[in-house]
């Protein structure tokens, strides 16, 4: 296993693993959901009661589009790596965060999917300690792989459990 | 904890007992009281009335006329009487009956209660479960010689298990019985042996020593003090200086009519500001902490005496916070995060997560030689007061200074053997202790601007409660060592904790030491 020691909030050398670029689809999917009705709305009114409406047209498909690059580089932002005693979590690009986990600690390891995260096959791990602030979250893992974590997670937790 | 109901085995039948038998009296005591308070006032009133004094009360209320029930009552007593008494019958049977239909027993693993005549309710707390118990006395209860134990488990205010009422010396010998036996299964999960002697947790109980019963008086916090204190928060002080500005401004005429029409909107605020203060002085008064051997007794409590032990190892986090206000008479309070005290409600918010409401400095060393013995006298005080670089505090960057202009100098943290010491504040003074071994998890995020300028923020949580240890703007560099560092003596303090037998070696002198295998001998050396 890579030497714990270095565990960076930028880059670095452990193996980090991405989550699944299917987690950007469901989250483009949800955004298009909320856009697409507004871009609709607007061409409609642009098209039968005023010009001006086309003005907002352009701006909600620029905000659109921006939230869109926003997704997709949030979701190739979020990393996890498993260590010998912690898991880590590392979220963001422009508000970083970086979540360490000691196996010791879990209280319990939930694995949620919507009907949408299903259809891609993808599911949310989430990570549970006694404090309700500092469990992490991991979303975007394919369900079998986030079932092996979950497994491996609980296992790792029993072995190394510490009281309160 | 909440079971459905099923019958008992045959043979678990004995042991069931029940609770005082004036508790049902105590439980209605306040509606009795309120229907007797009511009926003489109605009384008082008529005769008065009658006697040509005219009435008491705004006339409205009082002359009703024929049509007022209150005249019909006191035209027929007897009628009056029987209403009175009915009520206080029913209210008496209904109390009588869910006393009858209570029990609670202490069964070898776990404390029960069974309760409810229509709604039945069996309540079981394991001993390892139970995080804290606490003795309450309602004014009533003390006037009768009860007191009701509170039964405090992880599971919020909703999983704990009231006892209400026991006569005050059972009740303590109860407190006492639970907190022996619970103290006993203490990291007793299925791998971890219990750090006394490598017994498995199932032979709990057996052969201990009684703990100190009563415990050694710690410290004890003026009632004076405590209302200086009390009066000395940034609600008054705000309030004060806005009265002030408000005299000063009636007496420029001008100003005079617009100030007399604004009181009417300030005084609700004033009596949401006395509310509180008032509340914090009944919560905190006569404050007395005690040493139990293994835990820390806190009775507190103007009108509802309250007492409340907390065993050693259920705390969290331990916090010393000094408001502006209190720096000219030195003063400090300190709280500390305990397992299972949290989402406890509006009511007991404060209560059992406040070792010391008012103290000096040197009483805060005297509480936390019991809770945190191994706090050096040097380390407290540098964390107290320090407020600028020191060997061994690792202070936050010099380059944000723009963003902390008063306290980047004293915000700092210092990474002891045994616990980890965050110090911040220059206005409100703070330093907070969590040690390794209670390290829950470990946050380091960075925002926009943080990202522009390289620094990073820390957050080490523990279990929740009032005590929040994060620190602001660190240098990346620092905030990722302090990630490692925190990681790997959490990780050592983890191991310790789960090893069967203590280490030979002793442990290097230092700050804290929470770890289990201080419990059992921990403040012969205190005095």
């Amino acid at each position: 296993m890579a030497d714990p020691s270095t565990v960076t909030l930028h880059g670095g050398d452990l193996p980090w693993r991405p989550v699944s670029p299917r987690l950007a689809r469901v989250r483009l999917v949800t955004l298009a959901l909320l856009v697409v009705p507004l871009l609709v709305a607007a061409g409609v009114v642009g098209l039968l009661v005023t010009r001006w409406a086309l003005l907002g047209l352009v701006v909600v498909a620029v905000a659109g589009a921006w939230a869109a690059w926003v997704v997709v580089r949030q979701v190739s932002a979020i990393s996890w790596v498993e260590l010998e005693e912690e898991i880590v979590i590392r979220r963001g690009r422009l508000f970083r965060t970086l979540v360490s986990v000691p196996y010791g600690r879990l209280q319990y390891v939930d694995i949620q999917s919507g009907p949408l995260m299903r259809s891609q096959g993808i599911a949310t791990c989430e990570i549970h300690t006694a404090s309700p602030e500092s469990g992490g979250s991991l979303p975007g893992l394919p369900v079998e792989e986030a079932e092996a974590l979950r497994t491996r997670l609980s296992a790792r937790g029993e072995a190394q459990r510490a009281g309160l | 904890m909440t079971d459905p109901v099923v019958p008992p085995p045959p043979g678990e039948l004995d042991g069931w007992q029940r609770l005082h038998p004036l508790s049902p009296i105590l439980r209605g005591g306040l509606v009795l009281l309120a229907v007797l308070g009511y009926a003489a006032s109605q009384l008082f009133d008529q005769v008065l009335s009658s006697l040509g004094l005219g009435s008491v009360v705004p006339d409205g209320i009082a002359e009703g006329g024929p049509d007022d029930p209150t005249a019909a009552l006191v035209a027929h007593p007897l009628l009056a009487l029987l209403l009175v008494l009915g009520v206080i019958g029913v209210v008496a049977g209904a109390n009588w009956a869910s006393w009858r239909f209570s029990r609670f027993r202490v069964a070898p693993h776990q404390v029960e209660l069974r309760q409810g005549i229509v709604f039945r309710q069996h309540r079981q707390v394991p001993f390892e479960r139970v995080q804290a118990v606490e003795l309450s006395r309602p004014l009533l209860a003390r006037a009768l010689g009860l007191a009701q134990v509170v039964v405090q488990s992880a599971g919020g205010s909703d999983s704990h298990l009231r006892l209400a009422f026991l006569s005050l010396a059972r009740a303590e010998q109860l407190r006492d019985e639970l907190l022996e036996r619970a103290g006993r299964s203490d990291e007793a999960s299925p791998t971890v042996l219990s750090p006394g002697g490598g017994l498995p947790h199932d032979e709990v109980g057996v052969a201990t020593a009684p703990p100190a019963r009563a415990g050694i008086p710690v410290l004890q916090v003026p009632n004076g003090r405590l209302f200086v204190a009390t009066i000395l928060h940034s609600s008054t002080i705000v309030l004060g200086a806005l009265l002030l500005a408000a005299l000063g401004g009636t007496g420029l005429g001008r100003y005079g009519p617009v100030v007399i029409i604004g009181v009417p909107a300030v005084l609700p605020i004033a009596i949401g500001v006395a509310i509180g203060r008032v509340k914090e002085l009944l919560t905190h008064g006569n404050f007395l902490i005690a040493d139990t051997g293994t835990g820390v007794r806190v009775q507190e409590g103007l009108t509802d005496l309250r007492t409340n032990t907390i065993p050693l190892h259920r705390l969290q986090a331990i916090e010393l916070v000094q408001p502006l206000w209190w720096r000219p008479f030195g003063w400090w309070r300190i709280r500390v995060n305990v397992a299972g005290a949290h989402g406890g409600g509006e009511g007991s918010e404060g209560r059992e997560t406040t070792l010391l409401p008012v103290g000096t400095l040197d009483d805060a060393r005297l509480v936390l030689a019991v809770v945190a013995p191994r706090l050096s006298r040097e380390d407290l005080h540098d964390g107290a007061l320090g407020d600028r670089p020191q060997p061994g505090w690792q202070a936050v960057s010099n380059r944000t200074r723009v963003l902390d202009p008063l306290s980047w100098r004293r915000n700092a943290f210092r990474i002891g053997p045994d616990a980890v010491v965050l110090r911040s504040g220059r206005v409100t003074r703070r330093v907070v202790a969590v040690p390794h071994a209670r390290v829950q998890s470990l946050t380091v995020s960075q925002g926009w601007l943080e990202g522009r300028l390289r620094v990073a923020s820390v957050h080490v949580v523990p279990a929740p409660g009032p005590v929040d240890p994060r620190l602001s703007h660190l240098e990346l560099a620092d905030a990722e060592l302090f990630l490692a560092e925190v990681s790997e003596r959490a990780r050592a303090a983890r191991r310790a904790a789960s090893r069967p037998t203590p280490s030979l070696a002793p442990d290097p002198p230092g700050l804290v030491d929470w770890s289990p295998q201080q419990q059992g001998h921990p403040h012969d050396e205190r005095s």
